[in-house]
């Protein structure tokens, strides 16, 4: 493929690590100012698209072999965001209720603030990342197969 | 918490049956249990709703008309109950006749979650959330057998229904632009004090995204090519439950949200519906397959639910919903009947053609006589003559089918599971029980349509 | 402002349905994208008013844009990209099922199954 230079793999094997901490760092800023955790998901799927187009999807398996779970990531994530939406039905307040309420004590640390919310903004990054891998996952591995014929 | 219980049974369900191979039976038992659980809870929930009126909820402990609101009324438990009833007859018959790809029972399952929640929702933007969940798995379902030709129509089926989604999202972003809420009873209020020329603009955009989901008469070229080439089990889920989307919606943004452009378009729609219904019948005639002859059937027969509501008044909105149901009954039924083979399913799909031409005692005799009495209240002569010659016809089209089908046929295809077989006739049976003891579901299209003449509550 | 997106709509809206219309596949698969994307946008311009950001505490008496369609829209938008990633693999479903087909049966149209050579399309 005409993506896989000498420069494209150099350049994406350094972006990616860096890719990574900047979608954990928009995941966790998202408290304090522009971020959530779709953008983070779509920030660190977009690092390992580039792999996949700089290193094809054979090569890209062999050197990250985790990436082929990225299915049990997404389902991870949405059952964790189906659990904070629907656990506080279970004490009686509405769905999607987040804690601590208004008003109470958030616990801190350093500028990390653990709020259900992060809960849940974490289990939309997972499902979001996830599922950006599985697809492509899918499609690719089927089309290395498919050149592996022809 | 009793509202919600429907909707976290099928969707924690249907997450939880995700990764384990719906090919497997014991997956699929599952998966039936599921939806009889969220069914029996749905029942509950209805149960409360009919006795001490609607139910409803506000997300995130937001005060109400700033959080999303979930509401269940009369007319959500009617299409909610059928829905699910039907998904879950429809599941159970291909756990039956033994499922051929692993996502099928999870996929049923999102399914159930995206329309329980469209039905028990009072906000029209999670309305459109929860739409888009059902749209999406319906999609993926679509494409259930794999072979090329339910690949193409699982294709058309989702270009045509994606672009139903982007005019209803307009739609509702022009509401909202409107009347600045998201909250149906807000947007019931307020509506009224917005330009009749704009808000109609809207309720034409909704209208054609509904009419699209249903295959109302202009919008209906997608039906038959895709009924004809999908998995008779899957047919069944989309145009018996899936389909209920645009028949609760025309009806709840209709009449519920925005009556005075209803009452306006009223003969419009009356004239839409009667061709619809003409049209439908007319083409189901010529000979083709049993698939494509329902779906040119299912046509002409939302046809009559348009007619209904365009006549309005408690009276014609009953009917909608009565008409509503049987129709989805039917459906289930004659699409359930056409994918087997053996003794047992011709009667089923007899008893159930009886129904579509509204033939005593099934239940299709009071979807007629509903209609009809809607009709004789109106003073719309041709209307009543419309609805006997629209039954006499489908009796026709759908006898041709039976001819072809059971009396014809060489009896060397090897006949369908018995469980299916009987799984059927006990639907079909379901229908003339119902036929013969209607007061139950009267009432509760009564009730649905007192939820949206009530001042939209 | 106002005429400006409408036109950017509209312009969007009309490449969508232009694409639309075609047989081929990915063209279709396109369109969907830009129709889409053309109902975003109209979601935005429904709430469209200048103003300081919507974040608590609020400045006292300056007009605030509206937050709600830009939750809006972002909902719209993951749920358009769910729906395009969906049907982007079942074309290519579609794709593999009728290359097997035209391997196994000949393909009556002298075409292969869409107008694109698979490598060029996975790679763009």
């Amino acid at each position: 493929m005409s993506m896989s230079t000498i420069l494209t793999r150099t350049i994406t094997r350094l972006i990616f690590l860096p890719t990574l901490v900047t979608a954990v760092a928009v995941l966790v800023k998202g408290y304090a100012g522009a971020g959530d955790g779709f953008s983070a998901g779509v920030i660190a799927g977009t690092g390992v698209v580039i792999q996949f187009l700089a290193f094809g999807p054979r090569e890209l398996v062999a050197r990250y072999p985790s990436l082929r779970r990225a299915p049990l990531l997404a389902w991870s994530g949405l059952l964790l965001g189906l659990v904070t939406a629907f656990a506080p039905v279970i004490w009686g307040d509405p769905i999607m209720t987040l804690y601590p309420r208004p008003g109470e004590d958030v616990p801190h640390l350093g500028l990390l603030a653990f709020h259900t919310a992060v809960l849940f903004d974490a289990a939309v990054f997972l499902l979001v990342f996830g599922f950006i891998v599985s697809v492509l996952g899918t499609i690719g591995n089927r089309y290395g197969s498919e050149g592996a014929d022809s | 918490m009793l509202l919600l219980l429907p909707l976290a049974i099928t969707w924690f369900g249907a997450v939880a049956l995700a990764p384990f191979d719906g090919r497997r039976r014991a997956v699929g038992v599952v998966a039936v249990g599921v939806m009889v659980a969220a069914f029996v809870a749905l029942v509950r929930l209805g149960i409360t709703v009919w006795t001490s009126g609607p139910v409803e909820m506000v997300a995130g402990d937001w005060p109400a008309g700033i959080g999303i609101r979930l509401r269940a009324d009369g007319l959500g438990i009617a299409f909610a109950l059928i829905s699910l009833g039907v998904l879950l007859a429809a599941l159970a018959y291909e756990v039956l006749g033994g499922v051929h790809e692993r996502s099928l029972p999870s996929l049923v399952l999102f399914m159930s979650t995206g329309l329980t929640g469209v039905f028990l929702t009072a906000d029209i933007f999670n309305f459109y959330v929860f739409f888009e969940i059902a749209m999406t798995a319906s999609f993926v379902l679509a494409t259930y057998g794999k072979q090329v030709g339910h690949l193409r129509a699982a294709l058309t089926f989702m270009v045509v229904n994606l672009l139903g989604s982007v005019v209803f999202l307009a739609g509702v972003a022009s509401l909202y632009h409107v009347t600045g809420t998201l909250d149906m009873d807000g947007v019931a209020e307020r509506v009224n004090g917005a330009p009749t020329a704009s808000v109609l603009l809207i309720a034409v955009l909704i209208f054609v995204a509904f009419g699209l989901k249903l295959g109302l008469f202009p919008f209906h070229s997608w039906v038959p090519l895709v009924y004809r080439d999908t998995w008779p089990a899957v047919a069944a889920m989309l145009s018996a439950a899936l389909a209920n989307i645009g028949s609760y919606g025309l009806l709840r943004f209709g009449a519920g949200l925005m009556p005075r452009e209803l009452s306006l378009t009223a003969s419009g729609l009356i004239v839409i519906g009667s061709l619809g219904i003409l049209y439908g019948a007319i083409q189901a005639v010529s000979p083709r397959t049993a698939g494509e002859v329902i779906a040119w059937s299912s046509i002409g027969q939302v046809g009559y639910i348009l007619v209904a509501l365009g006549i309005g008044g408690p009276v014609g909105l009953t009917a909608a919903v009565l008409y509503s149901i049987i129709n989805s009954l039917n459906k289930l039924v004659l699409f359930l009947a056409v994918g087997l083979r053996g003794w047992l399913v011709g009667a089923a799909f007899a008893l159930a053609a009886f129904s579509v031409a509204g033939v005593p005692p099934s239940a299709g005799f009071f979807g007629k006589v509903a209609i009809f009495r809607a009709g004789a209240d109106a003073d719309r002569v041709p209307l009543l003559v419309l609805v006997v010659v629209g039954g006499a016809l489908s009796l026709i089209y759908l006898f041709r089918i039976y001819q072809r089908d059971y009396w014809a046929r060489n009896h060397a295809a090897p006949p369908s599971p018995l469980g299916a077989r009987v799984l059927v006739l006990v639907l079909a049976c379901g229908i003339v029980f119902i036929g013969l003891w209607p007061e139950p579901l009267l009432a509760l299209s009564a009730n649905a349509a007192a939820a949206l003449t009530g001042g939209g509550s | 402002m106002i005429l400006a997106l409408a036109l950017v709509i509209s312009v969007l809206f009309g490449c969508g349905a232009f694409l639309l219309l075609k047989r081929d596949l990915i063209r279709m698969a396109g369109g969907i994208i830009l129709i889409s994307n053309a109902a975003n946008l109209f979601i935005v311009s429904a709430g469209l008013s200048r103003g300081r950001e919507p974040i608590y505490p609020l400045p006292a008496g300056e007009r605030i844009s509206d937050p709600v369609v830009q939750a809006l829209v972002l909902t719209a938008i993951v749920i358009g990209f769910g729906t395009v990633a969906v049907l982007l693999g079942m074309i290519y479903r579609t794709y593999t099922a009728r290359l097997a087909k035209a391997v196994d049966e000949g393909d009556e149209t002298g075409r292969t199954p869409m107008s694109m050579p698979p490598e060029d399309r996975v790679a763009d």
